[in-house]
């Protein structure tokens, strides 16, 4: 090849030679740019589009909830005994008002209403302790499972950032990898075409009998 | 029907790969003269030339002020050496594509012709009427051209009134500066055609749909490789689903499912950057189209067809079709998926045979089915 391309182009063997293997020097070095951008565009666009890691610890504290911190006193209850109690005092006042009884009865009847009325405040009130108590045991059920969620959260930080540092540092190291063989591809190909060039170089210069040798 | 460029382009490639000429009794008899003297005949005047300018020079002979115009001359001339050897190398790397295997039959066919020319194929001499020279122009730049039997073209005019179509000359004519842009900017002249076939094999190394152990140390799928267990379709008690094959004379045997929508999920978005790698170069994009995915044969598939491994009246052509529209770009993508489905996954997911032993054994069809029956029966519940 290199002896029917010095006829070709003229100018002796070592510009041939020089030429030919330049060219191929060229496509290698055009070769490897062109991979080198078509690696350079396909990580971008895996980058791009990869999906979002999902954390399996993500935060749930904001359904954490104290269920008895609204507890209700149930009072429609007492409050029907009282006025169940007050009824009943009224129409035996009354009865007693009909028939002249004496005023020591109505005297241990409204103390007997008071008594009943004493009782259905007691209840209410051991009620509102029941209550005090049930909600300061969900308080404490609440923290406790709020703390473990903080810890869980805290796991899958450190999860979830482990998971990405560990693909994007597969990607980098692959990016570097493959860019780093095609750079180096590159640089290789254009060392080699210079070399190959060199000596055609000195050769033509001598065609026109030594003219470029100022 | 295919463009003329296709078959001429078809035409050479079928003609230096044929051995012919070897037959042809005036080319053995004859002798052919490939003396093209490029260089010889570009600096011939060179030295005379350079001569004149610098006795001007030093004589204060100049015809420009400061003799600015004579220096500028002077370092052009000094530069051209180097710049024609550069200049050619260029030529003659874009010229060397129109060889390779996979190329795409829709570049301009007169750069095949020049690359017979400059390789100095049988055929292509000036004993046969081609010829090709080396100009140094005035601005600085150079430029190649090609003439010959193959570098005419065919114009409608009229003789007498009468309209007629006469042939002339139309060479190829390529500038240095102009190259040497197209190269700055990433562009081919002639379009070397992607190694989709490669690219395919590494892909599927890279979806994701095999163990580590399938992959070899060169980066290549083992003859072993099979697709990982999770994208094999089994029952709810963890056996496996499989599809029985009718074998003939009663006889079937099981064969595996695979999850084909769980593995296009899978390998989707690495095709699709893929693809998008590919887009750095539309050029790329419509050569690897032309040659392999419009028509969705595969490399060896095409490797067979030799002269119909093109798109033909469904290719792309460079000089119309680029910069390329997004919809083109869109159905690339999903024929480049297809090609890589049909053509390289596909043998993975079909006719794979159970991985237990028992299971791979030829059975009794009629009992196969009878099993079956009774196994649906059992399972809800309706014995």
């Amino acid at each position: 090849m290199v002896g029917l391309g010095a006829a070709l182009i003229g100018g002796g063997f070592s510009i041939a030679g020089g030429l030919f293997g330049a060219s191929a020097a060229k496509k290698q070095q055009k070769e490897a740019a062109k991979e080198k951008r078509r690696l350079q565009n396909k990580l971008n666009n895996l980058e791009a589009s990869r999906q979002a890691i999902i954390n399996p610890y993500q935060d749930l504290s904001s359904m954490i909830s104290n269920p008895f911190s609204n507890l209700s006193v149930a009072t429609g209850a007492a409050e029907m005994k009282i006025e169940q109690a007050d009824i009943a005092l009224a129409n035996t006042l009354d009865t007693l008002r009909t028939t002249g009884a004496s005023a020591g009865g109505a005297t241990a009847l409204a103390q007997a209403a008071l008594k009943s009325k004493k009782g259905v405040a007691a209840s209410i009130e051991m009620q509102e302790k029941q209550n005090e108590d049930k909600r300061a045991a969900g308080e404490k059920q609440k923290q406790d499972a709020l703390m473990k969620e903080g810890q869980r959260v805290q796991q899958g930080e450190a999860w979830e950032f482990g998971q990405r540092e560990k693909r994007e540092m597969q990607e980098l190291d692959r990016t570097a990898g493959l860019l780093g063989a095609a750079q180096a591809a590159e640089a290789q190909a254009a060392a080699d075409g210079g070399s190959a060039m060199a000596g055609a170089l000195g050769t033509l210069g001598g065609i026109a009998g030594g003219l470029f040798s100022k | 029907m295919e463009n003329n460029n296709i078959l001429q382009n078809l035409f050479l490639k079928q003609f230096n790969e044929s051995n012919a000429i070897a037959y042809n009794k005036d080319f053995v008899s004859n002798p052919r003269d490939y003396n093209f003297q490029l260089l010889d005949n570009a600096y011939r005047n060179a030295g005379k030339i350079y001569a004149q300018i610098k006795i001007a020079i030093e004589t204060n002979k100049c015809e420009s002020e400061h003799c600015a115009l004579e220096l500028a001359q002077i370092k052009q001339l000094e530069e051209a050496p180097q710049a024609s050897l550069d200049f050619l190398s260029s030529i003659i790397a874009e010229l060397n594509v129109t060889e390779e295997s996979s190329f795409d039959p829709n570049n301009n066919y007169q750069y095949t012709v020049a690359n017979s020319l400059m390789t100095a194929k049988p055929g292509f001499s000036k004993t046969d009427g081609y010829n090709a020279y080396l100009n140094l122009l005035p601005d600085g730049s150079q430029e190649i051209a090609f003439t010959g039997p193959l570098f005419k073209k065919q114009v409608n005019t009229f003789l007498n009134d009468k309209p007629i179509t006469i042939e002339v000359e139309d060479p190829l004519v390529i500038n240095s500066a102009a190259l040497q842009a197209l190269a700055d900017s990433d562009t081919s002249l002639v379009v070397s055609t992607p190694d989709i076939g490669s690219d395919m094999q590494r892909l599927l190394t890279e979806v994701g749909l095999f163990d580590l152990d399938s992959i070899g140390e060169d980066k290549q799928l083992k003859a072993s490789a099979k697709i990982s267990e999770e994208f094999i379709v089994r029952n709810i008690d963890g056996s496996y689903d499989y599809e029985i094959i009718d074998l003939g004379e009663g006889k079937g045997k099981n064969i595996l499912k695979f999850d084909l929508e769980k593995i296009e999920k899978k390998v989707s978005p690495f095709i699709n950057a893929e693809a998008a790698g590919l887009m750095s170069s539309e050029q790329d994009v419509i050569a690897a189209w032309n040659v392999y995915i419009s028509k969705d044969t595969s490399v060896d598939e095409d490797a067979q067809m030799a002269q119909d491994a093109n798109a033909g009246n469904t290719s792309w052509i460079y000089e119309i079709d680029l910069p390329l529209e997004y919809d083109k770009k869109v159905l690339f993508e999903i024929k480049y998926k297809q090609y890589f489905m049909n053509n390289y996954l596909k043998q993975f997911t079909t006719n794979q045979p159970p991985t237990i032993k028992e299971d791979a054994a030829v059975f009794d069809l009629a009992e196969a089915k009878k099993a079956q029956a009774q196994k649906f029966l059992d399972d809800n519940n309706l014995n």
